[in-house]
This record gives structure tokens, C-alpha cells and sequence, in this order.
């Protein structure tokens, strides 16, 4: 039992993370019809960058206790690179899907070397500084009480990320453009800062989960790479374009692999790939996206 | 003006529906609609936007499944049967929206019609620019359609007449039994669009077609080349009459046309 | 025709009198060019002429290096003419269940459907690793070519002199057989689905069946390509299979001009210089190839063959 136990809370810390990523990823691609190669990399650069701002800050005075709250912040400074790099994304939303699959596969060669030139070749940790929120040990089992804050922070995000898609006016114009963008434009909308704002929000998500992950992993090269295909995984199970998707489909991936590495490791991967092509076989908009024409 | 295509045989039937009906979902597009096509026909089919015509003739080359009803060709259902299938039997239609291949020259768009009639699908080595049979029919389809100037073009350079005129030539290249055209001349001039039909009847005649389906809105056309008129309205059918006979009936025309046509 | 005949032999004989004029370094830097030229070639028959991107077509090249892994090593094969024509016979016997499941899709699903299969086939790698050694790879061992030992070559001896010549062959045979492929009925039909495949079908297209058939003729390429450069680098590693390699080889034919039938190889000439000059300047050539791509994809859609104007482009106009 215990086990068992154990083995849900790692799966579902595992999908909290996922889902930020998988949220800012369905984000773009409702809106902007993009899927980004690179949210492996702002995975990443959010890790990177999560390592360094609380060695600085710890440098400075930063008192352990506050590592969940600066490494929040840590990720959402980050956010600074979405407007550029959707200003060089710009040019391609007209043209044929390969050309905006291979723009983010440039961004993610590209990554690849900021992360070495700026952090090395070496992975880079905290040195399981979550340890510091200490745990919550019951009769059977221990639950590190930083991965509930994490957990709690991707709770909390799905619902101000619901409540703003559904109950406010912003929300209301993001859907909008993302169903119609030339309606959407017709009727006064800008555009452009729509989908600047979006794609922000987007990297904001996926820096911010880089950086609630490095208490408990290290920042690695191979980070931006491998996440890219679990990233992936969740949006194709869940269902290209749809929050819902994004949450069930974490859950499922974050499970699936948390039982596969203790139960049947060899079949950890397998098993999410096997999933990944049966669904995109049998239904291809996955559990919550649009019908496929 | 019984005989277009000078089929000079039986009237056998070739196309027909029976008590065709299609919804989609909530929405009756065709209610129990029976035609039938015989040899040496040109068969208008009008109507209202709306009325139907394009998910007829999306049910009548087998695009669509029915909801109810069947459609025959040649006396045998086509449910099952790919758009293909019904080519290599004899069925070919136009598209109302412009189908052509952007990048493929005039010449090229013929030809694959070409290599689809004359059964080199799967001829992997051949070189296509010396099969001379090719080259000559595509030359010669593409002069019956005014188009034998821009064998080279790649139709995304044509105009837009000229497009609809390439879809409809490589649609006749396959030498179809029957062939449906869904709105021809639209788009196209009126002091053109007469030329265009009797483009179209020549083509026809010289590809061996033995009917020909018209989906038209011009009523000047349709008065003066088909053998029957099939009215449309809301999915139902209101006529199913020769030109004479359809226009004499002021009812009628009012319902389908919504005014009296001049004399 | 001239131009193109012209053109083409022009850069055979560049390359044939590469090896004399040049040190032995750049002859063997040259061996992966050509693997990759091959592998392109059937790459953008299913890209450029037929409208797929796959995302997982590095792992024909997996193929063919860990076919002649076991065909050579494991059932000690020694002719390398048996063993290529071994790997593209299991890469086409595998690329026809997997591409009949793919082509049912287009886009971004065929995407996403093959890069998983790819790395299924990764996965896969790793979870046989009594057979595949997973991590480490299995190795390779040297072939005869054209029945010949040539045991008085080394290694790079062989790869930049013999061997060299043998791929220069081997290249021009498969160019030749695509060009024939690319100009047949069957190549038109392939361009026909690409640019509308709904009104292709009304011709006559039998739409699926052609997809299939340009992902089972691209595998068989894939893995004639995969054999040399397992060859060359005597190891078959799971890296090959790697989607990022998969994004490679998209790289190298949007790089060279995918709407150019010499466009892949130009592209595979290109990257593999670049890639090797950039190594020697820096460590951070990564960034450089990526920004290249980035400045391709924005500004040069058409690739190298498009700045150069190549001849011919197999389309009237170029799409981007």
C-alpha cells in the first residue's frame, strides 16, 4: 500500500508538472495553430535559469523556506523570451505546417547551445533542496511536502487558466481568435497582440515548470530534448487544442510512467508510445480535441 | 433537343437515384429524391442556393453516403464504391469550388486523368514525357477546351476561367460513361458561357460521354440545351420535366427561379 | 533535361575527382554526404513530390545500420551488396505495415504518427538490448565490396579510396533510378495527391495506395542510405533513431530545396560541410546550424537550389 502510494504522489507530481507545459503548449496551438518543438526547451531554460536565480538569491539572503515561491518567480521572469520569439515565429503562421514545425526545431538546436554556452555541459541542481519543506510521514508512507506545493500550484494554475478562458473578456477574445482569426480581426481584435500575449503565457508556463522542477532533478542538455516527446504524448492523448485534454492526458502520461519505472521499467517508454500511436490511430483528436475532418 | 450526345441507341438508363435521402444530423438536405439519367441526356438540375444540388451530386459520385435510398450506375448500387472505382467505370464529375493541382502544368493535369484511363497507374520507369499517346490526347483535350496555349502553365497561373475549364477537360479526359458538372460556367462570362457549352457538348460527343448531369443557375442554359430539368427546392424535388413543359409552367418557375422569366 | 544532365554530371566528376585533390580527411568526411544524399532522395520523394512530412524517417536509416549490424555481424555476411540489399528488403517489409497505419493521416497527424513510431522503434532498441546492445550499440564489421576483401586497405584507406568510388556509384545508381521514378506516370499521380488529393481521387488516384507505395520506395532508400553510414562508422546506435535525428533530415532536404529533385543531395553536401567546417571554429555549432535553419525556413523557403536557381524544379512555381 504504501508503495502504491507512493508511487500515485510521484505520478501525479510528475503530471503537475507536465500539465503547465502541456497547458502553455494547447495554448499556443488553439490559438496560433503551432505546435512548439521547443517547449522542451523552455522546459529547460526554466531549469536552468531556476538553479542559478536561488543559488544567487540564496547568496543574497534568500531564506530556504522561500525556494518554492522563487523558483515561481524565477520561471515567470522568464517569460521575457515569448515576445521575441513569437515575433520571429510571425513569419511562418501563414505557410505550410512543416515550415512552423521546423522553425521551433531550429529554436531547439538553437537552445541547445545558449544552455551550453551560458550553464555548461554538466547538469546543474539544487541539490535536493526541496527536502527543506521536509515531508509528511504517515503510518505508511511519506509524501514530500513540496511536491504537494507543486502539485497545488498546477491545481491552482488549471483553474485561474479555466476561469480566465471562460468567465473573462480577455479569455472570451483569445477563444475567439482561436476559432476564427479572421473574424476575430474583422471585429476589431488585434491579432498580433493576442497571439504575443498568448505565446508569452505559453512560455511562462513551461519556464515556470522547468523551475519547480530542479529541488528534485537536476537541469540537463538532454532535459529539452527528452521532455519534448512526453510533452507530446500528453497533447495527443488529451487532444491537440483543449485545456481538459491537457489535464487528463498529464494524468494519464504522469501515472502511466510513474508505475511503469517501478513496476515493468523496460516498458516505461514502450508503453507511452504504444498509447500515443493507438490513439492517434483509433482517435485522432485524442480524448478532448476537435473531430478530425 | 431529346438526343444531346447523339447516343443513337436504346435509352438505358445509366445514373439514377431511388428515394435518396441524406441529413445531416439534425438537418434534411435531401428528401427522397428519385432521378434517373438515360443515354444521350443532359440533365439540368436547378435550384436555390441551398436546395440541394451539391449533395446530390456529392451522393450521385459516391462522396457522401445516403441516409436513406440508393444510387445506381449502370444498374449497380455504388454504395461501397471510391470515387476510383466509379472513374474506371465510367463516372466522373467537375467541382463547383475550382479542383486543380497547383503546381501541375495544364498538360500534366490532363495527364494524370490519362494515366488513370489508360492503365499506367503503376508503370514506375517509364518516362511519362516520351509516351507519345499521352502527349497527343493531352494536347488534344486541352485544344477542345481553348486551353491548348498553356499546355505549359501551371494551374495556379490560370485565370480563373480557365481554371474551371482544366477541371472540367481533365474530368472528360478520363472518357467517362456519364459525367456530372457541377456549375461550369460560373464564374464565367455570359457572352462566354454559351462557348463554353458547346465546348462542353463537343468534348462530350468527341470523349464517347453518353450523359451528361449539369448543376446550373443560369436559366438561359438550361433552357436552351437540356433534355430535362430536375427542380430543386429545400431538399425536395418540385420537377423532373422537359425544358417545354418546365417553362411553360409559371407556378413552377416562380417557385424554383422566384420570378417570371421574360419571353 | 540538358541542363539537368549537365548539372548532374558536373557534380559527379566533382566528386570523383574529390579524393585526388583533397586530403584523405575530407573523402571520409564525404562517406556520410553520401548516405545521407541516398537516404534524402527517398526522403523528399515522400515530402517534396508526395506532401508528407515524416518526422521518423531516421529510422529507416536505423534500419539499414542495424540490419547490417545483424545480417554482417551477427549472421556473418561478408558481401556488403547482399547486406544492403538485405536492409532494404527488411526496411521496406517494415515500412508497409507502419506506413499503411500512417497514411491513412496527413499533416500534422502523419507527423506526429511517425515520429512516434520512431521512437517506438527507439524504445524498442533499448528494451532488446541482449540483442541490441541498447546503449552501446552493436557493431559493424567490415564488408566486402563487390566481392572484393581489399584487406591490404585500413579502414580509412578503404573509406576514402574504394569505398569512396563505391558509394560515388552507388549514389548515381539511385539518383538515376528516382530520377526515372519522379518522371514516370506514377510520379505524376504522386504530385497530383500531393496538390489536391480529393480531386486526384476523381482522376483515377488511388490515393492511399500511392502513399503507401512513396513511404515503402523512401524506406527502401532510408535503408540503403542507414547501411553506408553504418559502414562508415562501423557502430548501429540507438542516436540514429533519435527524433532530433528524424529533424535532421528534414533540416537537410528544406536546406537543399525540397522542391528541386537535386535539392535533397545538395542539402546533404551543404549540412555535412557546414556541420564540419562550423565543429572545427567552435563548440557551439549547434546554434549556428539552427540559426541557418531558422534563416532557410524565414527568408530562403525554397533552399539552396531556389538562391541558385537550380534546374529543374519540378515545380512551375515553388511553394513555400
Amino acid at each position: 500500500m504504501s508503495a502504491f502510494a507512493n508511487i500515485l504522489i510521484g505520478g501525479v507530481f510528475h503530471a503537475a508538472v507536465l500539465f503547465l507545459v502541456a497547458a502553455g503548449l494547447q495554448l499556443v496551438f488553439g490559438v496560433q495553430k503551432i505546435i512548439n518543438l521547443a517547449c522542451g526547451s523552455f522546459y529547460a531554460l526554466g531549469a536552468y535559469f531556476g538553479v542559478t536565480f536561488i543559488a544567487y538569491a540564496t547568496q543574497f539572503g534568500l531564506s530556504p523556506w522561500l525556494i518554492f515561491p522563487g523558483l515561481v518567480v524565477a520561471g515567470l521572469l522568464l517569460a521575457v523570451v515569448g515576445p521575441p520569439i513569437e515575433r520571429m515565429l510571425r513569419s511562418v503562421y501563414g505557410r505550410d505546417e512543416s515550415f512552423q514545425l521546423l522553425l521551433t526545431f531550429a529554436l531547439v538546436l538553437m537552445f541547445q547551445d545558449v544552455f551550453r554556452f551560458v550553464w555548461g555541459a554538466n547538469p546543474r541542481s539544487l541539490d535536493n533542496a526541496y527536502l527543506i519543506y521536509g515531508t509528511i510521514n504517515t503510518r505508511d508512507f511519506g509524501v514530500p511536502v513540496y511536491n504537494l506545493l507543486v502539485i497545488a500550484a498546477a491545481i491552482t494554475t488549471a483553474a485561474t487558466l479555466g476561469a480566465l478562458l471562460t468567465r473573462t473578456n480577455f479569455g472570451r477574445i483569445v477563444r475567439a481568435t482561436a476559432e476564427n482569426r479572421a473574424m476575430a480581426e474583422a471585429l476589431g481584435v488585434d491579432v498580433r497582440r493576442i497571439y504575443s500575449v498568448v505565446f508569452t503565457l505559453g512560455a511562462a508556463l513551461g519556464t515556470t515548470a522547468g523551475a519547480l522542477i530542479v529541488p528534485t532533478a537536476a537541469a540537463s542538455l538532454n532535459m529539452a530534448i527528452e521532455f519534448v516527446v512526453e510533452a507530446f504524448a500528453v497533447v495527443v492523448i488529451g487532444g491537440l487544442g483543449s485545456m481538459r485534454g491537457a489535464l487528463v492526458g498529464s494524468l494519464i502520461v504522469g501515472l502511466m510512467r510513474a508505475f511503469a519505472i517501478v513496476l515493468y521499467p523496460e516498458f516505461e517508454v514502450l508503453a507511452i508510445y504504444v498509447v500515443v500511436i493507438a490513439v492517434l490511430l483509433l482517435r485522432p483528436a485524442g480524448l478532448f480535441g476537435k473531430p478530425v475532418a | 433537343m431529346a438526343a444531346i450526345l447523339g447516343a443513337g441507341e436504346s435509352m438505358s438508363v445509366l445514373l439514377e437515384t431511388r428515394r435518396l435521402s441524406k441529413n445531416f444530423g439534425e438537418f434534411r438536405a435531401l428528401d427522397d429524391v428519385s432521378i434517373a439519367v438515360s443515354a444521350g441526356e443532359l440533365v439540368s438540375i436547378i435550384g436555390p442556393n441551398g436546395a440541394g444540388k451539391t449533395t446530390l451530386v456529392n451522393l450521385l459520385t459516391g462522396l457522401l453516403r445516403p441516409t436513406a435510398g440508393e444510387v445506381l450506375f449502370m444498374g449497380r448500387s455504388i454504395a461501397g464504391m471510391g470515387p476510383v472505382t466509379l472513374a474506371d467505370h465510367g463516372l466522373a464529375r467537375s467541382f463547383q469550388l475550382i479542383a486543380v493541382f497547383p503546381q501541375l502544368t495544364v498538360e500534366d493535369t490532363i495527364a494524370t486523368a490519362l494515366i488513370s484511363r489508360q492503365g499506367k497507374r503503376w508503370h514506375l520507369l517509364s518516362r511519362l514525357a516520351s509516351d507519345e499517346d499521352i502527349a497527343a490526347r493531352a494536347r488534344e483535350v486541352a485544344k477542345m477546351f481553348g486551353l491548348a496555349e498553356r499546355l505549359a502553365t501551371a494551374a495556379a497561373a490560370l485565370s480563373q476561367g480557365e481554371k474551371k475549364l482544366l477541371d472540367v477537360a481533365s474530368a472528360f479526359a478520363l472518357n467517362p460513361q456519364v459525367i456530372l458538372l457541377d456549375e461550369p460556367t460560373s464564374g464565367v462570362s455570359t457572352a462566354d458561357k454559351h462557348t463554353i457549352m458547346q465546348i462542353l457538348l463537343a468534348a462530350g460527343r468527341q470523349a464517347g460521354v453518353k450523359a451528361i448531369v449539369l448543376v446550373e443557375h443560369d436559366m438561359d442554359l438550361v433552357a436552351a440545351y437540356s433534355s430535362r430539368i430536375v427542380a430543386l427546392s429545400a431538399g425536395k424535388m418540385l420537377a423532373d420535366l422537359p425544358p417545354r413543359q418546365f417553362f411553360s409552367d409559371a407556378q413552377l418557375i416562380a417557385a424554383v427561379v422566384g420570378k417570371q422569366r421574360q419571353h | 533535361m540538358k541542363r539537368a544532365a549537365v548539372f548532374a554530371a558536373a557534380g559527379a566528376l566533382a566528386l570523383a575527382l574529390l579524393p585526388m585533390v583533397a586530403p584523405a580527411y575530407y573523402a571520409t568526411l564525404m562517406i556520410p554526404f553520401f548516405g545521407y544524399a541516398i537516404a534524402l532522395l527517398g526522403f523528399n520523394l515522400l515530402f517534396g513530390y508526395t506532401g508528407l512530412l515524416s518526422f521518423g524517417h531516421a529510422m529507416f536509416l536505423a534500419v539499414g545500420a542495424y540490419g547490417s549490424a545483424l545480417l554482417a555481424g551477427v549472421f556473418g555476411c561478408k558481401s556488403f551488396e547482399l547486406v544492403l540489399l538485405g536492409v532494404v528488403c527488411i526496411g521496406m517489409a517494415a515500412a508497409l505495415p507502419i506506413g499503411f497505419l500512417c497514411v491513412r493521416h496527413t499533416g500534422i497527424f502523419f507527423g506526429m504518427l511517425t515520429l512516434a513510431f520512431g521512437m517506438l522503434f527507439y524504445s524498442f532498441l533499448f528494451k532488446f538490448y541482449h540483442l541490441t546492445g541498447g546503449d552501446s550499440g552493436m557493431r559493424i564489421p567490415r564488408m566486402d565490396i563487390l566481392g572484393l576483401e581489399l584487406a591490404q586497405y585500413s579502414k580509412i584507406e578503404l573509406l576514402a579510396g574504394p569505398f569512396y568510388y563505391y558509394c560515388l556509384a552507388l549514389l548515381i545508381i539511385t539518383a538515376l533510378l528516382m530520377w526515372r521514378i519522379v518522371h514516370s506516370p506514377f510520379g505524376l499521380h504522386l504530385r497530383a495527391v500531393r496538390d489536391n488529393a480529393r480531386k486526384a481521387e476523381y482522376l483515377g488516384v488511388h490515393v492511399h495506395r500511392l502513399r503507401l507505395a512513396a513511404f515503402v520506395i523512401s524506406a527502401a532508400f532510408g535503408a540503403a542510405g542507414g547501411a553506408i553510414l553504418g559502414f562508415r562508422i562501423g557502430l548501429a546506435d540507438p542516436e540514429l533513431v533519435y527524433w532530433t535525428h528524424s529533424g535532421q533530415l528534414v533540416f537537410m532536404t528544406v536546406l537543399g530545396g525540397f522542391s528541386n529533385f537535386f535539392g535533397p543531395i545538395v542539402g546533404a553536401l551543404a549540412f555535412t560541410l557546414l556541420q564540419d567546417q562550423l565543429q572545427s571554429l567552435t563548440q557551439y555549432w549547434r546554434f549556428i546550424l539552427g540559426a541557418t535553419l531558422a534563416v532557410v525556413v524565414i527568408g530562403f523557403p525554397a533552399g539552396i537550389a531556389g538562391v541558385l536557381d537550380l534546374w529543374p524544379r519540378f515545380s512551375a512555381r515553388v511553394k513555400a
